[in-house]
């Protein structure tokens, strides 16, 4: 039977709203992690800035580091505040048969995956996240690499946590694998 | 090897037509990658005569090298059935081992060049699903051959997925003979070329153009000069002669390449349809063969544009879930030049009949009017104004924009709507074309809610759903049918037990 998408709301018993969770916030010193790493880009611009004003024929070299640094510190305060004001965004839920993943401070984006759709679960770790002893959650599914969710900034034990869950959620719910 | 049932439990080689076909797909990938360079040669031959002999040289070393490494290639390439599974041992210098089990295979697909046409002979690709990229293909084999070696494959691998699964799935399903629901003939294979895209047409012959000019000469702007130059005097006195002569014979070259490019690939297009899936085949040189199990498919849509609405025609596309990124574009089928009952009769197939019903349509916000006409019409027009003061007054013509963006972002939010049921979600999308996409609701893989800045402001989102086989978004509607939509998606994902795949 047809069923106009109107009538379809109203089963509430299935159907929790997203606001009736918990979102939890990821490490707090995930923060450091991309302000360290947007450092060090900036540095690697600064440099590549240098050398273009070195090697090429300008003429007032002076008037060309004023414009070429001035930007790039307009560009990184723009990415420290964004990045500050955005760390509040990256939150996470687990719900019974799904994992959601916000983020955004102007594009936000909230990202859904059912437990039934995942192929793979990894944690990942980078050379500033060792540092600080985070992790971040990589989730696969067949929706292509766009759609692949990563959940920043977990601290170890709970990143293994999550893991395990959601592999143990993916072989309950999920279909067998041809 | 050519007796009634061929044997493929030892380790078989392919058909010797394959060193010539090898042979020729090595000098094809050598000239890809050089042909700049070797029409640079070529063109620049006069620098000296002892520069040629090089060249001589070099060019025949390439072609003994790849002859060389043809023949080797064939005689080190094996494949052989071996406990269900079939394996393929080749590689001259890096000796691979590919061990592909029946239950991992998803399609067997034939293709035919004009060379594989002659011998009859065909090239196999054995596609898997999977994450990795374990595709394997046989460049040549005979006929009978590969169509042996398929339906073996074929069939003990449902002998082995029956046997895993519970028994009631078994034999039953009567496997009736495909039924030929697509035959492109001339008229309509012509009807086809017309339609086509001219201007994308024009944009690839413009591209290539310039790409080969700029390989040839490093400095465009020079060579254009300098040929305009010698009509210099010519073009003061006939400028819009001049203009409209060029104008029409780029159209009719665009017409004319789009034209054969239909001819070539879409010649003598058949598709055939039973219970498990489609079958298709097409092509004049190159002769695809292609077959998708019904299960298999994610999304099918169809579209048209002005010129094929004329005809009735419309394009099919049929989007399979792939195992790779890069197979993405291989796996999704277009029949163009079909009519509406047969785009019924595929989906019927397809997707469960029961569904199939008339959905009242959702329009999205009309806020996407001005979003549209903001970022394609203003912007770029603000910009082109402030050349005026910088440049010339022509950049006055920039106005003309204005009305032409505001025109389209109309038509995009006219043509711009989505269906849903308990089972399928349709949108329907386009500016100068018209397109419908429809996807079962529980082979959608992850859904995302994303709001801009300004869609934030005036409570709208939009929804994007990703399949094994691309995405399908719905922008601009409002925020708590957003959250409906994705509430209620999410429910039929979570509580399907079907498999997506």
């Amino acid at each position: 039977m047809t069923t106009n998408f109107e009538n379809l709301s109203v089963d509430p018993k299935y159907l929790p709203g997203i606001s009736d969770f918990e979102f939890q916030s990821i490490h707090r010193d995930h923060l450091k992690v991309s302000i360290l790493s947007s450092i060090l880009f900036f540095i690697v611009v600064v440099a590549a800035a240098i050398a273009i004003i070195e090697f090429s024929e300008i003429e007032d070299k002076l008037i060309g580091y004023l414009i070429g640094m001035s930007s790039i510190v307009l560009l990184f305060c723009l990415n420290f505040i964004v990045a500050v004001l955005g760390f509040k965004k990256k939150q996470y839920a687990l719900r019974q048969r799904d994992i959601i993943y916000t983020k955004g401070l102007i594009w936000s984006v909230r990202t859904t995956v059912p437990f039934n759709r995942i192929q793979h679960a990894e944690l990942k770790q980078g050379p500033i996240e060792r540092i600080f002893k985070l992790n971040s959650l990589k989730i696969y599914t067949a929706g292509g690499q766009s759609s692949d969710l990563v959940i920043p900034g977990l601290p170890e034990d709970v990143a293994l946590n999550i893991k395990d869950f959601v592999l143990k959620k993916t072989a309950e719910d999920g279909q067998p694998k041809a | 090897m050519d007796s009634q049932k061929p044997d493929f439990s030892s380790p078989q080689r392919q058909s010797s037509v394959a060193i010539g076909i090898i042979l020729i797909k090595f000098f094809r990938m050598t000239i890809r990658a050089f042909w700049p360079i070797l029409l640079s040669f070529f063109i620049g031959r006069r620098a000296g005569s002892t520069f040629e002999d090089v060249i001589g040289y070099v060019v025949l070393a390439f072609a003994a090298f790849n002859l060389i490494g043809s023949v080797l290639t064939y005689f080190r390439f094996y494949f052989q059935i071996e406990n269900n599974s079939i394996v393929i041992d080749k590689g001259v210098l890096k000796r691979t081992k590919t061990n592909i089990p029946f239950e991992r295979i998803q399609t067997i697909n034939f293709s035919q060049n004009i060379i594989h046409q002659i011998f009859n002979v065909v090239s196999v690709e054995i596609d898997t699903a999977g994450a990795g990229k374990a595709e394997i293909s046989i460049d040549a084999l005979n006929k009978e051959q590969a169509n042996a070696l398929r339906e073996y494959i074929l069939a003990e691998k449902e002998l082995l997925v029956t046997e895993s699964s519970d028994a009631t799935l078994t034999t039953d399903v009567e496997i009736e003979d495909p039924q030929l629901l697509l035959h492109l003939n001339p008229t309509d294979l012509f009807k086809v070329g017309i339609s086509q895209n001219h201007l994308r047409s024009m944009g690839i012959i413009f591209a290539f153009v310039f790409t080969t000019i700029n390989e040839i000469t490093n400095n465009i702007a020079d060579l254009v000069t300098e040929q305009f130059s010698q009509y210099e005097k010519y073009l003061v006195n006939n400028t819009l002669f001049a203009f409209l002569a060029s104008a029409i014979l780029v159209i009719i070259i665009s017409f004319l390449f789009s034209l054969i490019n239909t001819l070539l690939k879409y010649f003598d297009l058949k598709l055939w349809i039973n219970k498990k899936g489609l079958k298709l085949v097409r092509g004049l040189l190159n002769r695809e063969e292609i077959s998708i199990n019904s299960n298999k498919v994610q999304m099918v849509s169809w579209s048209t544009n002005p010129i094929r609405k004329i005809f009735r025609m419309y394009t099919l596309q049929i989007a399979q879930a792939s195992s790779t990124e890069v197979n993405a574009q291989k796996s999704k089928i277009n029949v163009p030049g079909s009519y509406k009952q047969q785009i019924s009769k595929v989906i019927k197939m397809v997707f469960p009949n029961e569904y199939l019903g008339n959905e009242p349509k959702h329009r999205i916000s009309p806020q996407v009017i001005s979003r549209i006409f903001l970022f394609s019409g203003i912007i770029p027009t603000i910009l082109g104004l402030s050349a005026w003061f910088i440049v010339d007054q022509k950049a006055f013509f920039a106005l003309l924009f204005l009305p032409l963006s505001f025109f389209l972002a109309k038509l995009y939010y006219r043509k711009s709507s989505y269906e849903i049921n308990e089972e399928l979600i349709r949108r329907n999308q386009g500016i100068i074309e018209t397109e419908h996409v429809l996807t079962q609701i529980h082979k959608v893989q992850v859904v995302k809610v994303t709001q801009s800045w300004y869609q934030r402001r005036k409570h709208l989102a939009s929804l994007k759903l990703y399949t094994a086989a691309g995405e399908m978004s719905i922008p601009f509607i409002s925020l708590a049918e957003a959250l409906d939509l994705e509430r209620f998606i999410l429910y039929r994902i979570e509580t399907d037990k079907r498999e997506w795949m």
